[in-house]
């Protein structure tokens, strides 16, 4: 059984003792399998996506149940359902997902789970995959009273993975697995360890007097957590905590991929410093720290985002070693992410040793380098459905004042130049309820923007919202390209397949919205006449009662481009007739597809526009939007 | 296995296969016995944007960090002419090597200015102060003249970089790696490969 695993998939099941690299992400999905889970859920969340894509792919393969669910709360919940029946599970999302998870949280926390119960959360420190904020998961275990472990990289996170579900089900409480983009998309070479067989199916033991937490049985379970909390930090608080040794009266204090820098800058310095490296960071792991810190004269915490730790070192200081000088945030930034030439100096500063590399030299001489390179902002791919419908958007409102509410998806990619009809964008669904707020403060016209992922997720409490309480409702753009296509083409409840693969009845955006009471449109992404007149007709009803939405359909061109291939028939392609061309720029100025270049021997010069068919995917919208009708499809292929 | 660090940085935009191209240059040099680190960045920076890929190899003992200090790459594989220049704050005059596919990606944000796409002698010009060696290599042209995709542009690319004997992979390494992470359309991926020696060869 094992042997067919690890030929079928020899990296991510292979055999105990082998060494892959891997991704922080797959380390975390590997050390899930080896735990045995039982059942995963996650909404996608980027940097997290790709343990759920991996936990789904391996699935059907070694015997778990996977699911996708719609948002991040129900697949906490479906996680925790399966913890309370004795099954162990796990689940993933990113930052932001916690928070629409944690009305859950706390109380499960409180009454405890059976089976060992992992919940994956990803910071996002630098916002690579997130605009929103750069939220510190930190201070969540500690307001919800729930143990962290912070791996430093992809080892580290398979085997906390492990050690979560089995100190989890020991002290039958959940625990956060937390880890940064960093780590989570670092790649190392892993050593596996052996698979444990998942157990899948448990039994729910009715026991309400401990799942129904009403006072003042609540107090007890606040009473029961607490000690949970003082048990497992004087079990592991030592164990997992580790000081690497070194010399000298100053110590530094890391957590997470920040030991990775602080390691590599101390190995360039040629320096051997003693390092505390906390893994199990809440409960603060309180005897570990004051027995570094006891005969030390300064220490560094290093930590990214908030100073959690350094807080809790300041206050074991008081007691322990008051005269300590504490260093951290007085030298290293709060907000985004670390890396060695922040870490760097700052070791040279406090060693007083130099490497003799002047970052702010070097990095003047590359910006002068740059002088008159153009910048490369992220833009809809070419042939993007989003694209076609912010055009018709675009043709229909013009330079009329519109606020163009928007959420969390591709079509933020709507905020950028030329289009730059994105006002705001806040949290999963905010698009529904933010519109609402301004259109009832305002005479303002307002146009929602919002995709089909998003709108399963969390935007029909907004639109009920609107039938329940609306007069004038705005006009509510689903994008709906059949994917949750920013965190890499996750299925959703209108896809028509489950996270394992299995096909089902897709649910209908257009019948939903209905069902809330919404007036409801279908338009052909694709086709920009249909998408203008259908806009047009429910923007002239914006006086009358109700919720009016448009659902833009398209699939998602790297669907259909990935359809075509797989199938071995080439889109169609499509070209400028240079003799048509009269160089007005639509295409490139205002519909901006990437595919379309245009080009000129020097800045000023009168450009020539083409077609890079290399880059196009046939979606043909260009050629609707051509004012001079010079843009055709070439022969061949299927459009 | 190396006792030392070789410090890979790719770089090129969203949509490109910078992505894929790091896995396949991971993979062979973890065939060939090193410890790998790096960074794999998955996102926003997928569509369209400017997008690094960082790959670390060598001794276990060395590789910490996940991504590559600036001013120490050895080899810096542009996937695009443009992104080699945003790239030189990883490079340093003493060490670097920079390899540049020269298939322009016009940024649509550019074209919005007026703005000329850079020459590739321009972009030579601005590499130079920071790379001990500067290669423009033809790869997605001569990808889709012989080929017919520029799709094999970036196996061209990994074959010019051990060409040249810029990457310390040996070629039979790295032809197993294309066959195991991209097994479908093999033969013109080794086609691409070779041709991407040859080139590689030709640059000394």
């Amino acid at each position: 059984m094992t042997k067919k695993l690890s030929e079928k998939h020899p990296r991510l099941l292979g055999e105990k003792g082998k060494r892959f690299p891997l991704l922080g992400n797959e380390a975390i999905a590997r050390g899930a399998i080896e735990a045995g889970v039982g059942l995963v859920a996650s909404y996608p969340g980027t940097p997290s996506s790709e343990v759920p894509m991996t936990l789904a792919k391996l699935s059907k393969d070694v015997g778990y149940y996977f699911e996708y669910s719609t948002n991040e709360k129900v697949s906490f919940e479906v996680a925790a359902g399966a913890a309370w029946s004795g099954v162990r599970s796990l689940v993933a999302m990113k930052h932001f997902g916690l928070n629409v998870a944690s009305d859950s949280f706390s109380p499960v926390a409180y009454v405890g789970i059976e089976g060992g119960m992992v919940m994956v959360v990803a910071d996002d420190p630098q916002g690579w995959s997130s605009a929103q904020s750069e939220q510190d998961t930190r201070y969540f275990g500690r307001m919800m009273r729930i143990p962290i472990l912070e791996p430093s990289d992809p080892q580290e996170a398979l085997e906390l993975t492990k050690k979560a579900f089995e100190i989890s089900e020991e002290f039958k409480i959940p625990f956060i697995l937390r880890t940064t983009t960093k780590v989570s998309h670092a790649i190392e070479t892993v050593k596996l360890g052996e698979i444990k067989k998942a157990k899948t199916k448990g039994r729910f033991k009715k026991n309400p007097e401990q799942y129904n937490n009403v006072r003042p049985h609540l107090q007890q379970l606040h009473r029961e957590i607490d000690q949970k909390l003082v048990k497992i930090n004087k079990k592991y608080g030592k164990k997992l905590n580790k000081v690497v040794p070194g010399k000298g009266k100053t110590g530094i204090i890391t957590t997470g991929v920040s030991h990775e820098y602080v390691k590599e800058a101390l190995q360039k310095l040629d320096l051997k410093v003693p390092i505390a490296k906390l893994t199990l960071t809440y409960p603060t792991p309180k005897e570990f720290i004051s027995k570094f810190i006891k005969n030390k004269e300064t220490v560094l915490v290093v930590e990214e985002l908030q100073p959690v730790i350094e807080n809790e070192v300041n206050r074991i200081a008081k007691d322990i070693n008051p005269q300590i000088k504490v260093h951290g945030k007085n030298m290293l930034p709060r907000d985004g992410e670390y890396n060695m030439e922040i870490i760097l100096p700052v070791m040279e500063k406090i060693f007083k040793k130099k490497l003799g590399v002047n970052f702010k030299k070097h990095q003047k001489k590359a910006e002068k380098a740059m002088k008159g390179i153009p910048p490369r902002k992220p833009v809809f791919c070419a042939g993007c459905p989003h694209r076609s419908t912010f055009y018709a958007l675009k043709e229909v409102y013009g330079n009329d004042e519109v606020i163009y509410a928007g959420d969390v998806g591709c079509y933020v990619l709507g905020m950028f130049e030329p289009y730059k009809m994105q006002d705001f964008m806040i949290s999963m669904g905010a698009s529904t309820g933010l519109g609402h707020g301004i259109n009832k403060a305002t005479d303002q016209e307002v146009v929602v923007t919002i995709g089909d992922s998003t709108f399963f997720h969390s935007a029909m409490p907004g639109i009920a919202n609107y039938s329940f309480n609306d007069g004038e409702a705005p006009l509510i753009v689903v994008f709906d390209n059949g994917v949750t296509a920013m965190t890499g083409h996750q299925p959703h409840p209108g896809t028509g397949l489950t996270g394992m693969g299995e096909k089902i009845n897709p649910l209908k955006i257009e019948e939903v919205a209905e069902a809330l009471g919404a007036e409801v449109v279908i338009a052909n992404a694709y086709n920009q006449k249909e998408l203008t007149k259908k806009i047009k007709e429910l923007r002239n009803k914006k006086t009358e009662r109700g919720p009016k939405v448009l659902v833009s359909k398209g699939e998602c061109r790297l669907v259909t481009k990935r359809k075509y291939r797989r199938k071995g028939v080439p889109l169609i392609k499509f070209q400028i007739n240079q003799d048509k061309c009269k160089k007005c720029g639509v295409c490139t100025n205002e519909f901006a597809c990437p595919a379309i270049k245009e080009e000129r021997k020097k800045t000023g010069d009168e450009p020539k526009y083409t077609i890079d068919t290399q880059l196009c995917l046939g979606c043909s919208v260009c050629s609707q939007v051509c004012p001079h009708n010079a843009i055709k499809a070439e022969k061949g292929g299927k459009k | 296995m190396s006792k030392e660090v070789f410090d890979l940085m790719l770089t090129g935009v969203g949509g490109e296969g910078v992505l894929t191209t790091g896995v396949i240059i991971t993979k062979a040099a973890h065939d060939e016995g090193n410890f790998l680190g790096g960074v794999q960045l998955h996102g926003l920076s997928q569509r369209g944007g400017s997008i690094p890929t960082f790959v670390r190899f060598g001794s276990k003992e060395k590789i910490h960090s996940p991504g590559i200090m600036k001013t120490d790459a050895d080899l810096i594989l542009a996937l695009e002419p443009i992104e080699a220049v945003k790239a030189v704050e990883y490079a340093r005059k003493e060490k670097t090597t920079i390899l540049i596919n020269n298939y322009p990606y016009m940024p649509v944000y550019g074209n919005l200015q007026n703005v000329a796409y850079p020459t590739i002698q321009n972009i030579k010009k601005k590499i130079k102060p920071f790379a001990k060696e500067v290669g423009v290599i033809e790869a997605d042209k001569v990808a889709e003249e012989k080929l017919g995709n520029i799709v094999y542009g970036n196996t061209i690319m990994i074959g010019a970089a051990i060409g040249s004997k810029k990457l310390p992979i040996k070629k039979e390494t790295m032809k197993k790696a294309l066959k195991d992470v991209v097994p479908r359309g093999v033969e013109k991926n080794l086609k691409a490969f070779e041709l991407g020696l040859k080139m590689g060869k030709k640059l000394k």
